[in-house]
């Protein structure tokens, strides 16, 4: 059997008293595309950043690519990983062109000076092929500040594609797109994963609009309730478990009008 | 008019003020992209007024003034890069704290030694026109550590200032980058406050890199603009300043603030007109 991408064991994170995650172990195979759902403050979010090292579990184990994660190997097992934060806490004012928030998502972006950077055909290369998969690349020399909400989120998927990523961790990455733009960009995860192998860890609170598309999903409200794989139901205990007993499951299938399945 | 500028270029004192004064204006105006970039210009408020309690130390202590004010407005710059995250008080409380805390210091301090031993005007609006060559050579070897520091770290700084998250997630060290551009800030805040003084010290930090942003479109134009009008103000700062006899760092800071408000009008009047 292949290393999984990411193999996290027993961890747990936040005051002892309240934990914001119990207890979590899962493993993400390259090629798959894993769905996380769950209520406000479930922990989604947090999970993705004990993954980038950002933030330290209390206990438990984090393997990346094999690799148990430490401060001295973080940055070259970070090399291969694409994210994609939430949009809160964010709005710079500094006079950018999209072309240069992209290159910011290239290996190495933060050298001297003195290198020249980002204008080898090379680089200009993957800087358009990565706007030209979130269909960015009629406005790469626009700036930054001028971009719609929706636009601007395309430009930050793509500055993390830029980096050739063989794991994505993206964290309500449709929040700020179009019905249109939310179904072309699952679509395009799901080729990411079919052609290159790349392993995919998406928060997302819609559950609806992403399980024609994912591998599997994790129900998760400090600890991970179910995971169900792709074609199986998520019971109904576990959504009353995770959001209490005032929802109703609607179970969809090929046949759902509300859903749109090619 | 040329007569004007050979006498300019002639007379001892500019010669001897020149080259410090667009060496300063070159540091600044480099430092100065990194502090709109990471809004911290109220930052350099609180150092160049905590530089005093500094310059008071060296003073009622006899040390050796720059080196002395150096140290400890680094330490001060460090100090609120740290403080606080940890206390859970916001950054500006944090500089607002110590800028009035180290000022109040440096005036009990100055009070106590005798009144021709001190040109407290100079600490305040700066003078640039009595630069002694042991100073200059002071300025120089900060400066020359402050322009490598950019040099070699604006990239990392500049996408850390665009979204420090994903900096963090891309494995740069940003808590480490960041207490090394508080530091680089610190440095650069004591030069300037021999060429402008401690009050007008944030002009020279600021104004620069704020006519940049009206027309720079990245990073490397950003900083080349912000030279070329912290060059051009400094001399044209200069000339007045030899001509009319003005303090030399409020003339500088004056023109800067000329430069800005021309500059923004014409970038208000071409973008109307598109």
């Amino acid at each position: 059997m292949n290393t999984p991408v990411i193999s996290l064991s027993h961890i747990n994170f936040g005051p002892s008293k309240s934990l914001i995650l119990d207890d979590i172990s899962l493993e993400l195979e390259a090629g798959h595309f894993m769905g996380i759902v769950g209520p406000n403050g479930a922990g989604k979010s947090t999970i993705l950043s004990i993954v980038t090292g950002r933030l330290q579990p209390n206990s438990g184990h984090i393997d990346l690519f094999g690799e148990c994660l430490k401060r001295f190997n973080r940055y070259r097992l970070l090399k291969k990983i694409g994210y994609l934060h939430q949009l809160h806490d964010y709005a710079p004012n500094l006079p950018l062109k999209v072309r240069d928030i992209v290159a910011m998502g290239l290996h190495d972006y933060a050298k001297p000076l003195w290198q020249r950077f980002g204008s080898t055909s090379h680089q200009h290369a993957d800087i358009v092929q990565a706007l030209q998969h979130v269909e960015m690349d009629h406005l790469i020399d626009h700036d930054f500040r001028q971009l719609s909400g929706g636009q601007q989120q395309r430009v930050r998927l793509a500055r993390a594609l830029v980096r050739k990523p063989k794991l994505l961790l993206l964290d309500e990455p449709a929040a700020a797109l179009d019905s249109k733009q939310q179904q072309k960009l699952y679509t395009l995860l799901r080729q990411l994963c079919d052609t290159q192998g790349v392993a995919i860890m998406m928060v997302e609170h819609d559950i609806a609009a992403i399980t024609g598309h994912v591998d599997s999903v994790a129900c998760l409200n400090r600890s991970i309730h179910h995971h169900a794989m792709k074609g199986e139901q998520i019971p109904e205990d576990v959504w009353h478990q995770m959001y209490g007993q005032h929802m109703h499951v609607i179970a969809h299938d090929t046949s759902c009008i509300g859903c749109h399945h090619d | 008019m040329i007569d004007f500028l050979q006498q300019f270029f002639a007379s001892p004192v500019m010669q001897d003020a020149l080259p410090p004064a667009l060496f300063i204006a070159i540091v600044a105006s480099s430092m100065s992209v990194m502090i709109l970039a990471h809004r911290l210009s109220f930052l350099t408020v609180g150092i160049s007024h905590a530089s005093l309690a500094g310059l008071g130390l060296a003073i009622a202590f006899s040390l050796p003034l720059l080196p002395t004010a150096t140290a400890f407005c680094v330490g001060i710059a460090l100090l609120l890069a740290a403080l606080p995250k940890q206390r859970g008080i916001s950054e500006d409380t944090g500089t607002g704290l110590l800028f009035a805390g180290s000022m109040a210091l440096g005036i009990v301090l100055i009070s106590q030694v005798s009144r021709n031993q001190v040109d407290l005007f100079g600490l305040l609006f700066g003078n640039i026109l009595t630069v002694s060559t042991q100073e200059w050579h002071w300025l120089l070897f900060i400066g020359c550590i402050i322009l490598l520091a950019f040099i070699t770290m604006a990239r990392a700084w500049w996408s850390i200032a665009f979204d420090a998250i994903t900096a963090a997630a891309s494995g740069l060290p940003v808590s480490l980058l960041r207490l090394l551009l508080y530091a680089t800030v610190g440095l650069s805040v004591v030069m300037c406050v021999k060429l402008a003084g401690i009050v007008l010290t944030t002009g020279l930090m600021v104004l620069p890199a704020t006519c940049a942003w009206l027309w720079g479109r990245s990073l490397i134009a950003l900083w080349l603009l912000s030279m070329s009008f912290a060059i051009i103000g400094t001399f044209i700062g200069l000339l007045f300043s030899y001509n009319y006899d003005w303090p030399s760092g409020a003339t500088i800071v004056l023109t800067l603030c000329i430069m800005f408000i021309m500059s923004w009008g014409t970038a208000w009047l071409t973008q109307r007109n598109t």
